[in-house]
């Protein structure tokens, strides 16, 4: 297994959450496995609902077709940096990375 | 609710699977400060159900992915019991008794008991059920090149073992009883596109087969028996011929039933003002609906712990979420937004097939009901907005698919 690593993830409210993650586990795993408030995964990452949504910090890729079309019509709108972050594969220079989850989720 | 613990009870939940992990978390991070019990008759820490019917099937992953880790139940100060199973309610001294032998005190309970899959009234070591990871490993045994899988049943479960089948490279027959297939779930034009796939796949469908029967061979099943008489070959059989909801316990205890489930009201409780129910074992009655009815899927589970635990905080609204549910076969991405109406007038969007289509139910008001979309992920996103939104739509933007679905409202008159 490689080395964990730490996401954070920080409310509209300013709240950090830090977490453990492990490189080849999706951000969306790892918030949901540690009970992030406002990140769902509810599909358990396969692209069908949306309540994942996150504002990415930059460098971290652009969506795919269907996550683009997704993302569209999430409940908080979307901006420049939404992901759904179970597109979005944990890697080890991702360490301390914040991401920040929409209000209404 | 009477006598409420306010937010310093003790809540017990009895089963942890998505819905009952949902409430506990929902009740922890809306600030319950209490005691809160979940309580699992399985052996491993909670796991996602949903993959069991698809990619775990043609992957060799041990395990399914847990719901939580186990940090999570302890950070959040939920005392998690593994192979605990509830044997009876005693709610006259609210306690629950367990297999164990142990007595457990509750101010609120909730059951999260879940459903059981229907089974063949022949048993064998090769005619399988799926709804846990037991099963789900079992099958997956079966599933090899050369083996000929009997599917009996063709609902979503049938379906989706029929699409993991043929990845893996067995041969399939499914047998549907009805004429169509999920004929209470989708329009027949977007059947009609699944089952296209599934013939092109090797599928070898038969509809309208009337009800079949294991032929068994000392603890093996060898063939299945068609209602004319005539016996087809096959190396293992999987039964997706539905569930019964789990309410032997409710039922036990003097709750009151209903649609198969143990009736609740908007709050999601029970007959007992310190018991609810939610999941798939709860029966329910939407607004607007007339008759109570039982939701099996991720998103019920889900919304309804989060609303079970909001009743618990104080909240007041009643429970009216908006049903989705989703469906993967093959690459064919089969997503649905409110209950279902198969048969009522609808609404193309997009020209039937694997390119991409949906199929939307209006009411006389034009404002959207139901919507069914075949790998047109977007549709189903705004189609959930519009539902719940219940606003009128202009039926001729929104049957058209150069237009976002999102912005077919109708001009305010």
């Amino acid at each position: 297994m490689p080395d964990p690593i730490t996401l954070i993830f920080r409310t509209a409210a300013g709240t950090e959450t830090r977490v453990p993650a492990t490189p080849g586990q999706s951000v969306m795993e790892a918030a949901v496995m540690n009970g992030v408030a406002g990140i769902e995964g509810e599909c358990g990452g396969c692209l069908s609902c949306a309540t994942c949504h996150v504002f990415a910090p930059e460098g971290l890729g652009t969506p795919g077709p269907d996550e683009d079309a997704m993302l569209d019509c999430t409940e908080v709108e979307r901006g420049p940096r939404s992901r759904l972050s179970c597109q979005i594969a944990v890697t080890a220079a991702m360490d301390g990375a914040v991401f920040d989850i929409p209000a209404a989720e | 609710m009477d006598g409420a613990p306010g937010m310093a009870g003790h809540v017990v939940i009895v089963g942890a699977s998505h819905a009952g992990v949902q409430a506990a978390q929902s009740l922890r991070q809306g600030g319950w400060s209490g005691p809160i019990t979940l309580l699992s008759a399985e052996d491993r820490l909670p796991y996602q159900r949903p993959d069991l019917s698809k990619a775990f099937l043609t992957e060799d992953r041990p395990d399914a992915p847990p719901l939580k880790g186990l940090p999570f139940y302890e950070a959040n100060d939920i005392a998690l019991k593994l192979n605990c199973r509830v044997t009876a309610i005693d709610r006259a001294l609210r306690r629950v008794h367990t297999d164990s032998g142990e007595t457990l005190g509750y101010d609120r309970l909730i059951l999260a008991t879940g459903a059981t899959p229907r089974r063949l009234s022949a048993a064998a070591e090769n005619i399988h059920v799926l709804r846990d990871l037991t099963d789900a490993r079992a099958l997956r045994k079966a599933l090899r090149p050369g083996q000929r899988l009997a599917v009996i049943g063709g609902g979503f479960i049938g379906l989706e073992v029929a699409a993991a089948a043929r990845k893996a490279g067995a041969g399939v027959i499914l047998f549907e009883a009805a004429p169509r297939c999920l004929a209470r779930a989708l329009p027949a034009v977007a059947t009609g596109v699944l089952l296209a796939r599934h013939r092109a796949e090797g599928v070898d469908l038969r509809l309208a087969c009337g009800p079949v029967a294991a032929v068994l061979d000392g603890t093996r099943a060898r063939a299945l028996r068609l209602a004319d008489g005539r016996e087809i070959r096959c190396d293992a059989v999987v039964a997706g011929i539905g569930c019964t909801a789990e309410t032997g316990l409710a039922q036990a205890a003097g709750l009151t039933l209903a649609a198969g489930g143990i009736a609740v009201d908007a709050a999601l409780v029970t007959s007992d003002p310190a018991i609810q129910a939610i999941g798939d074992c709860a029966a329910f009655t939407p607004p607007g609906a007339g008759a109570p009815l039982r939701l099996e899927s991720i998103q019920n589970a889900a919304d309804q712990g989060r609303h079970a635990a909001a009743v618990l905080l104080g909240a007041a609204t009643p429970f009216a979420a908006v049903p989705w549910f989703w469906s993967h076969q093959y690459d064919l991405r089969l997503q649905m937004a409110g209950f279902p109406c198969p048969d009522a007038p609808a609404l193309l969007r997009g020209t039937p097939g694997e390119a991409g289509f949906s199929v939307l139910h209006l009411d006389a008001r034009h404002r959207l009901v139901s919507a069914v979309s075949l790998n047109a992920a977007a549709d189903h996103m705004a189609a959930r907005r519009l539902i719940a939104a219940g606003v009128p739509l202009d039926p001729a933007r929104a049957a058209d698919p150069g237009q976002p679905l999102l912005h077919a409202q109708a001009d305010a008159a």
